[in-house]
C-alpha cells in the first residue's frame, strides 16, 4: 500500500483533578488549537467520558476535521499503560478500575493511549524539553504526591504492570512521619505539598523566631518558596530540611538506575534553588561514590501547562493507528 | 570465503575470595574449570598474570587456544561501559582498574567486563529463574556487599555511566551504621556477614537474657541459624530485624522498578530460611500498593558459582570478535 498522505496530527488530553484540557498538536509540537472543562463537574464516569468525547470532536471538526486526527494521548493522574486505565486513584471522583482509554475509543472510533502523569511528563521532556538527547535519566514531579519516571536506553521504563517510578511511598525515615498510604516514613510524608506544610509548621513551633508564615492563615508550600525569596529564616529552612530529605530519597533512586540528570518539575522546579541545592548536597553526600558529583540537577523550564499536552501527544503516536471505519 | 565460527567463549567471574575461570560453549556447557583464591594476589599485575596463564591453560587443554572467541569476566564495582573495575569497596586492588584492555593486551582476544550483578543477571536470564522475563531484578547477596541488576524491557540496565544497580550503598537507616564506603546506614552494612555478626552483637549487648548465641565459638550467620532451629529467641531477632531492613530495601528497588520478580542469589541466601519470611513481611507491608502481592520473591535455584561463571560468559557474546593474531 502506498501511503500519500500520513496524518500529521494528535490530540493530547491531560487531566488533573482541576481541569481536563484537550489540544490538537501537530507532529512539530506545535498546539493548533484547545479547549478545557472542569473534571470534577463529572464525577459519572460516563458523563465524563461523552463530555470529554463531545469536547474533541467540537475542536477538531473547527480545526481540519475529524479526518486529520491519527489517534489520541491521555496523561491521566494513576493512570496504567498498559491496561490503558486509571487505577485505584486515591484523588480522582472515580474509583478502582476505569478503563479509559476503551471507553473512549469506544465512542471516538480511533485509537486511544493513556498513561500515568508521571511518564508522559518523562515523554515531553525527552521530546521536548530539558531530557532531549538523553538515553538514562530520571524526571521527578513534585505535587500532592512525588511521581517519577524513568528512561532506560531511550525507552520508558515502565515495568512489568506499568507501575515503575513509584517513589513517594518508599521508605526514608524508618518509623518516621506517618504516611496517608498507612505506612511510616514514606518521602511523600516529607517532600508533598502537605509534607511540606508539616515541616513548617514543626520548625515554627520549635521556637519563637519572628516568620512571614506565622502570618500566612492559610499557608501553601508555593507561598512559602515565596516567602524564601523575601529572605525568610524559618521558610528557608523548612525547605532545607525538606531538600535533605529529598536528596537522601533520590540519591537511593539514583544508586539504582544511575541516569545522566534528574529533571525537577512542578513544585520542586518552583521552588528552584531553595529546594534543589540542599537536595544536591544531601544527594551528594547519599550517592554511590563512582557517580558522585557526576549525576546532573536539571529543574525543567517547561511551562507545566504545555508540558501535560505536548506529553500526552507524544503518547498518541505510541499507539498503532487504528480506526473504526476503515 | 568461508568461515567457521568460534563456538567457545571464556567466562571469569572474580569473587571476594576465589576467582572462577570456565570454558563454556554456545550452549552454555561447562567444559573446563578452573579456580584460585583472589586474596593470594594483592597486586593487580600478578592477578592479571596468574588469571592470563590459567586460561591459556585451560583453553590449550580442551581443543586449542584458538577455538576461544572472547572472554567475559564479572566483578563487583566493575563497569561495562569503561571496562574497569572502579573504586572496588572489597577487593585488593583501589582506584580504577582498566582490566578489559589488561587482559585485552595480553591474551590478544576480546574482552567484556562487567559488574558481578550483572553477570548474575545473564545468567538467570539465560538458564534460570528469569528466562523469559522482560522486567526483572536480580539482588546479588554477598558475603561481603549487596550488588543488582535490572532488566528493563528485556535489556539489562546499565545506567548512564554504568554503575546502576549498586543498592548495596543505599542509606535504609538515615545516620545509621558507619559503611565501608565512607557513607552511613549503607543497607549492605546490615545484610552481609559483617552487618548480621554485629546486629547480634548489638541484641546481646541490649539485655543479660540467655542466649546460645552467647556460646558459640564463632559467631556467623549460619551459626546464629542453627541457634534458630533450636528456637533461640535471640538469634531470631537477629534474622528479624535484618530482614525487616532488607524488606524496606527492596520493596524500594521494586516500587521505582515495578518487577516480575525479584531474584536473590549469593552466599547470603544460604540463611534465606531464616531471613526470608521477616523480609517477605516487610516488602509487603512496604512496598507500592498496586504491586502488593504481586511480585515474586524468588531464590535463586542455580549453583552460585556455576551460574556466575556462566553470566560472565554470557557477556563474552556481547563484544565483537577481535584477535591480535589474524
Amino acid at each position: 500500500m502506498i501511503l500519500d498522505n500520513m496524518k500529521t496530527r494528535v490530540v493530547g488530553v491531560g487531566i488533573s483533578l482541576a481541569k481536563t484540557t484537550c489540544a490538537i498538536v501537530d507532529l512539530g509540537g506545535n498546539i493548533i488549537a484547545s479547549t478545557s472543562f472542569t473534571t470534577t463537574d463529572y464525577p459519572i464516569i460516563s458523563d465524563y467520558v461523552s463530555v470529554l468525547c463531545e469536547n474533541i470532536l467540537n475542536m477538531v471538526e473547527a480545526n481540519g476535521g475529524y479526518e486529520s486526527i491519527r489517534s489520541v494521548g491521555i496523561s491521566a493522574p494513576s493512570g496504567n499503560f498498559q491496561s490503558g486505565s486509571i487505577v485505584n486513584s486515591p484523588n480522582m471522583p472515580w474509583k478502582g478500575i476505569v478503563p479509559l482509554a476503551a471507553m473512549l475509543r469506544d465512542q471516538l472510533g480511533i485509537a486511544v493511549a493513556l498513561a500515568n502523569n508521571a511518564h508522559v511528563m518523562a515523554l515531553a521532556e525527552h521530546t521536548f524539553g530539558a531530557a532531549h538527547g538523553m538515553r538514562d535519566f530520571i524526571v521527578v514531579s513534585m505535587g500532592g504526591g512525588v511521581g517519577s519516571s524513568i528512561f532506560s536506553k531511550g525507552q520508558l521504563h515502565l515495568g512489568v504492570d506499568g507501575f515503575a517510578g513509584e517513589f513517594g511511598h518508599s521508605c526514608i525515615v524508618d518509623g518516621g512521619r506517618i504516611c496517608g498510604c498507612g505506612n511510616k516514613g514514606c518521602l511523600e510524608a516529607y517532600c508533598s505539598w502537605k509534607g511540606i506544610i508539616t515541616t513548617a509548621q514543626e520548625i515554627m513551633a520549635e521556637s519563637d523566631k519572628p516568620s512571614l508564615m506565622r502570618d500566612d492563615p492559610k499557608l501553601e508550600a508555593d507561598r512559602i518558596v515565596d516567602y524564601c525569596k523575601l529572605g525568610d529564616e524559618l521558610a528557608q529552612e523548612t525547605y532545607r530540611r525538606t531538600g535533605e530529605i529529598f536528596g537522601i530519597g533520590l540519591a537511593n533512586y539514583a544508586s539504582i538506575v544511575d541516569p545522566e540528570a534528574i529533571i525537577f518539575t512542578g513544585l520542586a522546579a518552583y521552588a528552584g534553588k531553595w529546594l534543589i541545592e540542599p537536595a544536591y548536597k544531601s544527594f551528594n553526600e547519599h550517592v554511590f561514590h563512582n557517580i558522585k558529583e557526576k549525576v546532573k540537577f536539571i529543574p525543567s523550564h517547561m511551562d507545566s501547562h504545555q508540558r501535560h499536552i505536548l506529553g500526552a501527544s507524544v503518547l498518541a503516536w505510541e499507539v498503532k493507528e487504528y480506526s473504526l471505519f476503515k | 570465503m568461508s568461515s567457521t565460527m568460534k563456538s567457545k567463549v571464556i567466562g571469569i567471574d572474580i569473587g571476594y575470595i576465589v576467582t572462577t575461570i570456565a570454558l563454556v560453549d554456545i550452549r552454555g556447557t561447562i567444559l573446563a574449570l578452573d579456580s584460585f583464591m583472589t586474596a593470594n594476589y594483592p597486586q593487580i599485575n600478578s592477578f592479571v598474570e596468574q588469571i592470563c596463564e590459567r586460561v591459556v591453560l585451560l583453553a590449550e587443554a580442551n581443543g586449542g587456544f584458538d577455538t576461544v572467541r572472547s572472554v567475559g569476566v564479572t566483578a563487583a564495582s566493575a563497569n561495562y561501559k569503561t571496562g574497569s573495575i572502579e573504586n572496588a569497596v572489597n577487593m585488593p586492588w583501589k582506584g580504577e582498574i582498566p582490566l578489559a584492555l589488561m587482559l585485552r593486551d595480553r591474551l590478544g582476544l576480546a574482552v567484556a567486563v562487567g559488574n558481578d550483578a550483572h553477570g548474575t543477571a545473564l545468567g538467570e536470564f539465560s538458564f534460570g529463574s528469569a528466562h523469559g522475563m522482560e522486567n526483572f531484578v536480580v539482588i546479588s547477596l554477598g558475603h561481603g556487599g549487596v550488588g543488582s541488576c535490572f532488566f528493563s524491557n528485556g535489556h539489562p540496565h546499565l545506567g548512564c555511566h554504568g554503575f546502576a544497580g549498586e543498592v548495596g550503598h543505599t542509606c535504609v537507616i538515615k545516620d545509621g551504621r558507619q559503611c565501608t564506603c565512607g557513607r552511613k546506614g549503607c543497607l549492605e552494612e546490615y545484610t552481609s556477614e559483617r552487618g548480621i555478626i554485629q546486629t547480634a552483637r548489638e541484641i546481646m549487648e541490649e539485655s543479660d537474657e540467655p542466649s546460645l548465641m552467647r556460646s558459640l565459638p564463632e559467631l556467623t550467620s549460619m551459626a546464629i541459624g542453627s541457634c534458630c532451629d533450636q528456637n533461640d529467641k535471640m538469634a531470631w531477632e537477629v534474622f528479624r530485624r535484618t530482614g525487616y531492613i532488607l524488606g524496606i530495601g527492596l520493596a524500594n528497588y521494586a516500587s521505582i522498578t515495578n518487577p516480575e520478580a525479584i531474584i536473590l542469589t549469593g552466599e547470603q541466601t544460604q540463611v534465606y530460611k531464616w531471613l526470608g519470611p521477616s523480609m517477605e513481611e516487610s516488602f509487603e507491608q512496604h512496598v507500592f500498593h498496586n504491586m502488593r502481592g504481586k511480585v515474586k520473591l524468588v531464590v535463586s535455584t542455580l549453583d552460585n558459582r556455576e551460574r556466575d561463571v556462566l553470566g560472565a560468559s554470557a557477556l563474552a557474546w556481547t563484544v565483537k570478535e577481535y584477535s591480535l593474531f589474524l
